[in-house]
């Protein structure tokens, strides 16, 4: 398995009157290669999934195992390793830096693997001419519209060539056109064999994954295999 | 990430936020420009303060003293100087001329010596030995100092200061002519380089003859004041100390505090130059405190522009931590990043102030030419540097510290 959690919590102000468990004892394995839509309100807990799967937050109890290893048992510096080389993150808010252009903001995560300049802009423009944003390299987020910025966030999240794609609402802010789009590409990327866990509160597009793993009050409700709609 | 890469990563960083990173700068740039200038101002005051006295006389004791029997002071005091030994290096009388006008001539030119509408052609006339230049920190230009022989014999000859040199015989040597004062003709055997002092030419407009021409000159015997050159400022004290108890025991005072058989006075313009050198110590004190508070001021306002850019680097600290930065290449890129943008407006900052110091110099103290000392400048270049980089790292040293997802979440 690629993807192992047993028995995750994540509890906020744990034993005040104010307690919040955004995840209730969750436990999941994931295969090498799926496709994984996790499906729920807001407020479902989808997000704080995503964040622990994406070593982007600690989980308060439970066992986290990333192809093979303790990932709860890391140091912050091997997580930072982690996010760098196993998992390319996609945001709804694109999160990309505003000072920098596309390019450069493909090349950060190569710049901390520690590339040789060459390589870093090689990789780089791979990554924007398969997200079809090679001709934008050189403008600033500001400069493009929301799919374009979309598009060059998948760049950076796929530059490094990692084994797992983790999307939160990857089409949350934009139009449904564009939205198809940026599900295309990820796709494409799930057939070239990447893993993609796809945040998703949107059932039509949950549909396209070939699992939707269900949560609710911060608990798994269902897990569905099997393409519902996507030829369709 | 190495090092190369942070730099110039810094360095984007900077460029991409001009506004941000000139503002951090201005007060860097402010603060120390501001302590450059006022400490230099201050340091140059009182150069041209000391300047002022050394040209005056340093270690010089001034005695004036009569004697209402008749003594002859000037053999008495000559005796007991000879006691002190190498605590002394010169003694002269140092008389003026007094009385009715003189009028020095040579050739057309004339001058006098009550000119007092124009008081900067004025010529003093004062009466001295052999040591009146060395006593008085005169160095020759040319020529002679008067010589034993002169003041034995009082020979009709003189010499004159460089101020009024250059009024006579402009630029020539005048050694060797004869001038006249009121009519008497006297020769030139030597002439004083100019002291150049502001607001003094009286010092260099003088004309010295043998004191031995007192009776002729001011229809008096009686010479009742002396400069006194001690050897070194502690020499100085010791001197006045002696002559103090000396003449204290030649003029005792009576029960009702009245002297007996003369008066005296007996004093340095060391202690001036103490109280001088005292005085601008507080200024220096008050202008530095100054100009630190300004510091202060500009630190505050590094502080504050980093401070609210803290939710908007926490943003970017949290995007960098997702796609895989370690904490701590974000504190050292942060960290170049405050040293860059404090070390330009450092830099910045001590050109200005530079600059200022030039200005201030030129306006403030007529035309001196004032560079800033090295050990303020280096030191408000490194408090402004400090200060710019403990609160630029703030917000990096906060932010990496937290969950990814903590730092992204930051509106």
């Amino acid at each position: 398995m690629l993807i192992t959690i047993k028995d995750i919590y994540k509890i906020y102000n744990e034993g005040k009157e104010s307690e919040v468990r955004a995840l209730d004892g969750v436990s999941l394995e994931i295969d090498r290669g799926e496709f994984v839509a996790i499906v729920g309100q807001s407020g479902s807990g989808k997000s704080t999934m995503m964040n622990v799967l994406g070593c982007l937050d600690v989980p308060t109890y439970g066992e986290y195992w990333l192809d093979g290893t303790d990932v709860t048992e890391l140091s912050d510096r091997q997580l930072a390793r982690i996010r760098n080389r196993e998992i390319g993150f996609i945001f709804q808010g694109y999160n990309l830096i505003q000072e920098l252009d596309a390019l450069e903001n493909v090349t950060l995560p190569l710049i901390y693997q520690g590339l040789s300049i060459f390589e870093r802009e090689d990789r780089a423009m791979e990554a924007l001419e398969r997200v079809g944003m090679a001709d934008r390299a050189h403008h600033r987020p500001s400069e493009m519209s929301g799919g374009q910025q979309q598009r060059v966030a998948i760049a950076r999240a796929i530059a490094t060539h990692p084994p797992i794609i983790m999307a939160d609402e990857p089409t949350g802010a934009l139009d449904s056109r564009t939205g198809q789009h940026v599900l295309e590409i990820l796709r494409t990327l799930n057939r070239e064999g990447t893993t993609i866990i796809l945040i998703t509160h949107d059932n039509s597009i949950a549909a396209q994954a070939h699992r939707r793993v269900r949560l609710s009050d911060g608990k798994i409700i269902s897990d569905e295999r099997g393409e519902e709609a996507a030829g369709a | 990430m190495n090092l190369i890469q942070a730099f110039k990563m810094a360095f984007k960083s900077i460029s991409s936020k001009k506004t941000r990173s000139f503002l951090t700068m201005l007060g860097i740039i402010i603060g120390v420009a501001s302590v450059v200038v006022m400490v230099s101002v201050v340091s140059g005051q009182n150069r041209r303060n000391m300047e002022y006295y050394e040209k005056m006389g340093d270690n010089k004791v001034n005695i004036n003293a009569n004697s209402y029997t008749g003594q002859d002071m000037d053999q008495i005091l000559n005796d007991f100087i000879l006691r002190l030994g190498d605590l002394v290096v010169g003694i002269t009388p140092n008389v003026q001329a007094w009385g009715s006008e003189m009028i020095i001539k040579y050739g057309a030119k004339s001058y006098s010596t009550q000119n007092w509408e124009n008081w900067e052609d004025m010529v003093q006339v004062v009466l001295g030995n052999d040591q009146y230049g060395l006593c008085n920190n005169y160095q020759l230009g040319g020529g002679r100092e008067l010589s034993y022989l002169d003041i034995k014999n009082e020979n009709s000859v003189c010499v004159l200061g460089g101020g009024l040199k250059e009024k006579l015989f402009d630029y020539t040597n005048p050694v060797g002519e004869t001038i006249t004062v009121n009519g008497m003709p006297y020769l030139v055997v030597g002439w004083y380089q100019g002291k150049d002092v502001e607001y003094s030419p009286e010092l260099d407009n003088i004309l010295l003859l043998p004191y031995s021409l007192n009776r002729t000159i001011n229809k008096n015997q009686t010479i009742s004041s002396w400069s006194v050159k001690a050897s070194s400022a502690a020499a100085t004290t010791q001197v006045i100390t002696e002559l103090d108890g000396f003449l204290n025991g030649m003029f005792p005072k009576d029960e009702n505090g009245m002297r007996q058989g003369g008066d005296f006075y007996v004093g340095s313009d060391n202690k001036w130059q103490e109280q001088m050198q005292q005085a601008s110590l507080m200024q220096t004190l008050v202008m530095g405190g100054i100009a630190a508070i300004s510091l202060l001021v500009g630190g505050i306002g590094i502080m504050n522009i980093m401070l609210v850019t803290v939710t908007e680097r926490t943003r970017e600290i949290g995007i960098r931590k997702a796609i895989g930065a370690e904490r701590r290449s974000i504190i050292v890129q942060f960290l170049i990043e405050a040293a860059v943008i404090c070390g330009i407006g450092g830099i910045i900052g001590i050109v200005i102030g530079c600059m200022g110091s030039l200005i201030a110099g030129k306006f403030l103290l007529q035309g001196m030419i004032l560079w800033p000392t090295q050990s303020i400048t280096i030191g408000a270049f490194l408090f402004s540097v400090v200060l710019g980089i403990l609160f630029g790292m703030y917000p990096a040293v906060k932010a990496s510290g937290l969950q990814p997802v903590e730092a992204l979440q930051a509106e």
